[in-house]
């Protein structure tokens, strides 16, 4: 055994402000990301306690090969209780700070305790040097944006940061945590579900700031059979359809053609405005006011972040995704691609999740309080959010708190969460996923799109999807660069000069599932608290509503045989 | 008979068929075809004027197809592949 070595990860106790590196324990070498927070969480947190108090552990842990040469590969999984779906949280994010704090060796940034001062804001920072908690209480409040434009002056260009923004400081459970992109420019990629952001904030962490210098990149222990993977697998992909070259965006005609371009609540799976929401029309605007697909981490080759430049050529946001464009573009019924921009701004900017943000506006505008596409009022509300109105708050903590504060009775969510643009409906695998997923409604858990799926054939497909999608969540490889169970465990092979069987790589993948499920039990949690909402068992779209028994719903927790395609599938999410 | 592939997320209107044997000349010819078998099919896949929709990649016996994709004539023992973009955060 080989690879890299001398790893460690960083601990640190907001109650005394304190932070040290310890050693990373070398059986752990195989585990990152999902699977390494699931493994941490399961050891050093009450599954029964309050996610925004002291004991809950905030992780956050870059994949087994961020910061190697490895195509794609510096995706960094941040961890913890939700304080949404009151489970185990995985969300799972792109970025620089994945690649920088591998660069340095540290496998994991583990935060516990809280400051007895619940008006104070600390910083962690990570470098070369070491580690330190510092003041920051000057940055108390900002929006990202002006938060990372100020720390851009503070800190070397070569620095990026995991910020939290106000959603979070203000405890909202739709928060998201944010991560600066390539070049270290803009705070544009999020850690966007379960309300992570409101973990972070209730600790007083406003940001961690990780220069990684002049690291290099890590040394694999078979330094020629990991470049010739990097080379053999770069090729195939670039030779290929590159389905994500123009962003997930261009998913969105698609999408409203299998009923999933969710209008109004949910309430229809099409949207009149597919032609104005079409991500082929924000690749249609580079042309005229600049803008362009880049890469939101360095090493990236699939490149679907679409840069988005307003009318008068300036910079707006990035990447306006299609669960955006839907949850708040076609479900609140607005009707342009550049508003939904806005909005996009304004969610990154506050630190929210846009799917359970958009989720929380349509069902605003379904009891009546918003007119149906009103896009200066939707602008108006978020931006009310961090003036702490009692409406911007009940949009800030999502779904379910919208649809109290409404007493509106149509709220689509599975476990607190709600549902992404992918319909449990018209792709009932989906939907099993939903209902059995320790994420809740979480489509990068296990997506299915095949709308031709057989009931008996709806398990499979989920458990497959699920194990495919943990291991990549673990391995820091992006899940739109779409590796299989193969092609992860021959690069962690050479990684770490050992063979990687199929059954190792299996195992992993369900280990992740269970030891989630298990800190969903042990937190009171139940199967039939997972299954998707009322909304979506009684009311139908393209005629179909979710009606997969539990019978079948409970098979999901049986580890199956494998099947030859599990080692071939390729992560979707 | 040429074989047409259906992906995933087409597979609604074929009731889960993974893959159609059918009569053409051209690959317009066949999956006007796949449409008489399996009505529904053709709209997910060739739009109201008649053209291939943007969002899909063809390859036939595993090469990319370019241009007039419609008019690529067929031979009985030729495979089509649909790639299609199908996911997305």
């Amino acid at each position: 055994m080989g690879g890299p070595t001398g790893d460690q990860m960083i601990r640190v106790d907001m109650t005394n402000q304190t932070a040290e590196l310890v050693a990373f324990p070398e059986e752990w070498r195989l585990f990152g990301g999902r699977a390494l927070s699931a493994k941490i969480l399961t050891a050093e947190c009450d599954p029964t306690c309050d996610a925004l108090g002291p004991d809950n552990v905030l992780v956050m842990a870059p994949g087994v090969v961020s910061g190697t040469a490895a195509p794609t590969s510096g995706r960094i999984s941040i961890g913890g209780k939700s304080p949404l779906t009151g489970g185990i949280k995985e969300a799972n994010t792109g970025g620089q700070p994945g690649q920088h704090l591998m660069k340095l060796g540290i496998r994991a940034v583990i935060v516990k305790g809280k400051p007895a001062d619940p008006e104070a804001r600390y910083a962690l920072n990570v470098n070369a040097d070491g580690v330190e908690v510092v003041a920051a209480d000057a940055h108390k409040m900002k929006r990202n944006y002006a938060l990372c434009m100020d720390l851009h002056g503070e800190y070397p260009k070569t620095t990026s940061f995991i910020t939290c923004g106000p959603a979070g400081e203000m405890g909202l459970t739709g928060a998201s945590v944010a991560t600066t992109d390539q070049d270290n420019r803009y705070p544009a990629r999020h850690a966007a579900r379960g309300g992570l952001g409101a973990v972070m904030g209730s600790k007083g962490l406003k940001f961690v700031a990780v220069d990684p210098g002049r690291s290099g990149v890590r040394r694999p222990e078979d330094r020629a059979k990991f470049g010739e993977l990097c080379k053999t697998y770069t090729k195939e992909y670039q030779e290929g359809p590159q389905m994500f070259q123009f962003g997930t965006s261009s998913v969105v005609p698609m999408a409203n053609m299998l009923n999933t371009l969710v209008y109004k609540n949910r309430v229809e799976g099409q949207s009149p405005d597919v032609e104005s929401l079409d991500g082929a029309r924000i690749v249609e605007s580079f042309e005229t006011r600049g803008g362009e697909m880049h890469n939101c981490m360095t090493g990236c080759i699939v490149k679907c972040s679409n840069v988005v430049h307003d009318a008068q050529g300036e910079y707006k946001t990035s990447a306006l995704e299609f669960e955006t464009l839907t949850l708040l573009g076609s479900n609140c019924a607005v009707k342009s691609w550049e508003d939904v921009a806005d909005m996009d701004r304004l969610c990154d900017e506050l630190g929210l999740d846009t799917i359970e943000t958009g989720g929380a506006i349509a069902i605003l505008m379904d009891a009546g309080g918003m007119e149906w596409g009103d896009a200066d009022g939707m602008r108006a509300l978020l931006n009310e959010i961090d003036q702490g109105t009692d409406r911007g708050k009940a949009i800030g903590n999502g779904a379910v708190a919208t649809g109290k504060f409404t007493g509106h009775h149509r709220v689509p969510h599975s476990l607190g969460q709600t549902i992404p643009a992918w319909d449990p409906r018209p792709l009932k695998a989906t939907g099993v996923t939903y209902c059995t997923s320790p994420m809740g409604a979480d489509h990068t858990a296990g997506l299915v799109v095949n709308p031709g799926l057989t009931q008996d054939q709806y398990v499979w497909e989920s458990q497959k999807s699920q194990i495919v999608n943990a291991v990549c969540d673990s391995s820091g490889f992006c899940q739109f660069l779409q590796p299989s169970l193969d092609d992860i465990r021959n690069f962690y092979g050479a990684l770490y000069g050992e063979e990687i069987t199929r059954e190792q790589i299996h195992d992993q993948g369900w280990g992740c599932l269970e030891e989630e499920w298990a800190f969903n039990r042990a937190a009171g949690l139940t199967v039939e608290d997972g299954y998707v909402s009322d909304a979506l068992q009684k009311d139908p779209i393209a005629g179909q509503v979710f009606d997969v028994p539990m019978d079948i719903i409970n098979q999901m927790f049986t580890k199956m045989p494998p099947q030859e395609d599990l080692f071939s599938a390729k992560a979707s999410g | 008979m040429p074989v047409i592939q259906i992906p995933p997320p087409y597979r609604g209107p074929t009731q889960g068929m993974t893959e159609v044997d059918v009569e053409g000349a051209t690959l317009r010819e066949c999956l006007e075809a796949v449409e008489k078998q399996y009505p529904g099919f053709g709209p997910l896949v060739i739009d109201p004027a008649g053209n291939v929709r943007k969002f899909a990649t063809w390859f036939r016996n595993g090469d990319k197809l370019m241009g007039d994709v419609l008019a690529t004539p067929l031979d009985p023992n030729d495979s089509i592949e649909i790639i299609s973009s199908v996911a997305g955060g």
